[in-house]
């Protein structure tokens, strides 16, 4: 039986800020908390619409790119409005979240509740470290997942 | 968009569904078509570049960074090639699993660009999104069946984006015989599906042209090819991979940051690509899927590249089928690489990435470094064989207003499933009336 919760970190651990999805994902398995499932994945929506079947609450993290703050997180109930096209890749081969939920509205198989968190990074390089901005916020990052997954996904 | 008494002009961005950024120019003069110009604007990449002084078996993994749709398209010239220096023969189970990778690669690339690319343009949607509306058990098997693709590629190469199990002389780790046979029930969902594809596009209405192309592709005695055989045409060309500088050659045009590629002799475009393979290697198909050709109203050769969405439906069919023989016939190999002996020498191979021929040419010194690289990608190749295409594609829409005419002309673009990442190593459209 699928866990209620899941958790999806998406990213690449390789490419500077762009990890911060794979290790915030890793914070929270850390926690082991209870009826909820924490995984990494490479985004590929086919198989993000199967993961979300039979869930009551799913969490994406990812990191974006929008112009705004390094560090700054956004926050969006993926039930009532899509990605911004702010947040979207340029690559039209390179299908991915925000194609994967609106194939999923489309199709009519998206969780009863789906949010995403978008930490706005600030380098992408090819490194394995966080830019301050983006270290500084992953605390408070991880405290407001923990704090929905107990008051929003529990509920 | 501006229009005059002898003037118009019509701009528009970026040309959708296709990878990367580019454009495309068309000027129209008193009612004529007077110029096209496919501009590849994507910046230029340099990995022929930074190539230089890394390890021979560096190569296939840096390479694959230059596409996330065809990684495995890469590695695999690049091992080839490698291995062509370095005389080194990989066969038996581990040449199989290279076909198996590559089988993975088609049905995903294919897949993903026959269901979310190129069928909106025929149903008339904007995009795959908009079109899931009204065909919503078409978009879901396109999804699984590009998900099983992905799911090979992982499988084998250790995940689907930049797999990282190949090696020069073959894997870092092979499958046992019993976690192959796990996937079979998957493969066989996958191989109806495909099917199933086939029979969906082929009901799709097709604008009527036709170009007399010089078809170019690889072409193996014994099978429809992937990673081996020789380059041939149907003009008459049969040569190896060794011999393809003295007949190609890259030609650097001011509109685009990507090489245009023309035959040598004569200076004129050829084209690669799932058409190609298929005019030139129909009869290497299992007569069962010549039949399901026949039956979607192909012939032995298409000359129509908006057909080209049938052809590469019947690739994914013939590439499921495949990986069933090869998971049906797998022994485990007692090695999972072939060791190399690393010499100077060059080294040349060219595989069938999804969208046509991958040429790769590297020189080692005696140590195994890389003192230079050539990497030829299909889009290169194709580019001027899409300008040739709208040269004769465009002029019969020339009175309809800009907005249909930009949908032909993008839809003639996206015949070819243009990668432009992987050529500069796309679309911008600019129409000039005047």
């Amino acid at each position: 039986m699928r866990a209620k919760t899941l958790v999806i970190g998406i990213g690449n651990r390789f490419r500077g800020d762009d990890a911060l999805g794979c290790i915030l994902a890793d914070r929270i398995q850390m926690l082991a908390l209870p009826d909820v499932e924490v995984m990494t994945h490479s985004g590929e929506p086919a198989s993000l619409i199967d993961l979300w079947q039979d869930r009551g609450c799913v969490i994406l993290v990812d990191a974006v790119s929008s112009c705004a703050e390094a560090g700054t997180i956004h926050y969006i109930d993926m039930q009532k409005r899509g990605l911004p096209d702010s947040f979207r890749s340029y690559s039209t081969h390179a299908f991915g979240i925000a194609e994967a939920i609106e194939f999923a509205r489309v199709l009519n198989k998206l969780p009863p509740k789906i949010v995403f968190y978008g930490i706005e990074g600030k380098s992408f390089a090819a490194t394995e470290i966080l830019s301050p901005e983006i270290t500084a916020a992953l605390e408070d990052a991880e405290k407001r997942i923990i704090e929905d997954i107990k008051e929003t996904c529990d509920a | 968009m501006s229009e005059g008494a002898k003037t118009k002009i019509i701009k528009v961005d970026y040309l959708a569904r296709v990878e990367g950024e580019g454009g495309l120019y068309l000027k129209i003069h008193d009612g004529k078509l007077e110029d096209v110009q496919l501009k590849i604007f994507e910046p230029p990449r340099f990995f022929e570049g930074f190539l230089r002084g890394r390890k021979y078996s560096e190569a296939s993994d840096i390479t694959a960074r230059i596409c996330g749709i065809c990684p495995a398209a890469y590695q695999m010239s690049a091992v080839h090639a490698m291995e062509n220096a370095f005389e080194v023969s990989v066969d038996g189970p581990l040449r199989e699993l290279r076909r198996l990778l590559y089988c993975g690669e088609w049905i995903s690339s294919h897949t993903l660009h026959v269901y979310m690319l190129h069928a909106p343009d025929f149903l008339g949607y904007e995009s795959a999104v908009h079109m899931a509306k009204d065909h919503q058990a078409d978009v879901e098997r396109g999804l699984q069946l590009k998900k099983i693709g992905g799911e090979i590629m992982s499988f084998i190469g250790g995940r689907e984006i930049h797999p990282v199990n190949v090696r020069v002389g073959g894997f870092y780790k092979v499958p046992t015989k019993r976690e192959m046979q796990g996937f079979r029930a998957t493969i066989e969902r996958a191989r109806d599906a495909a099917l199933e594809t086939v029979n969906w596009v082929s009901t799709f209405d097709f604008p009527e042209f036709e170009q007399d192309y010089t078809f170019v592709s690889m072409q193996h005695p014994d099978e429809y090819p992937m990673n081996e055989g020789r380059i041939v045409s149907n003009r008459g060309l049969n040569i190896t991979a060794a011999n393809y500088d003295d007949h190609f050659e890259e030609i650097h045009v001011k509109r685009s940051n990507a090489l245009h590629c023309v035959m040598k002799e004569g200076g004129q475009s050829y084209h690669v690509g799932p058409l190609a393979r298929y005019a030139l290697n129909f009869d290497r198909f299992p007569a069962h899927i010549q039949d399901v050709a026949k039956q979607a109203g192909l012939g032995k050769v298409e000359r129509n590249p908006f057909r080209s969405i049938i052809v590469r439906s019947i690739e994914v069919l013939y590439a499921c089928e495949e990986v069933l023989r090869i998971i049906d016939d797998y022994q485990e190999p007692e090695q999972p690489f072939v060791k190399i002996t690393p010499k100077a020498a060059t080294g040349y191979a060219a595989t069938e990435a999804p969208r046509g021929i991958l040429y790769h040419r590297y020189k080692m010194d005696e140590k195994g470094d890389i003192l230079d690289a050539n990497i030829i990608p299909p889009t290169s190749q194709n580019q001027k064989m899409i300008e040739d295409d709208l040269w004769k594609f465009v002029p019969q829409y020339l009175n309809q207003p800009d907005e249909t005419l930009r949908w032909h002309a993008e839809q003639a673009i996206r015949n070819y499933d243009p990668c432009i990442s992987c050529a500069t190593h796309f679309l911008k459209l600019d129409v000039e009336r005047s």
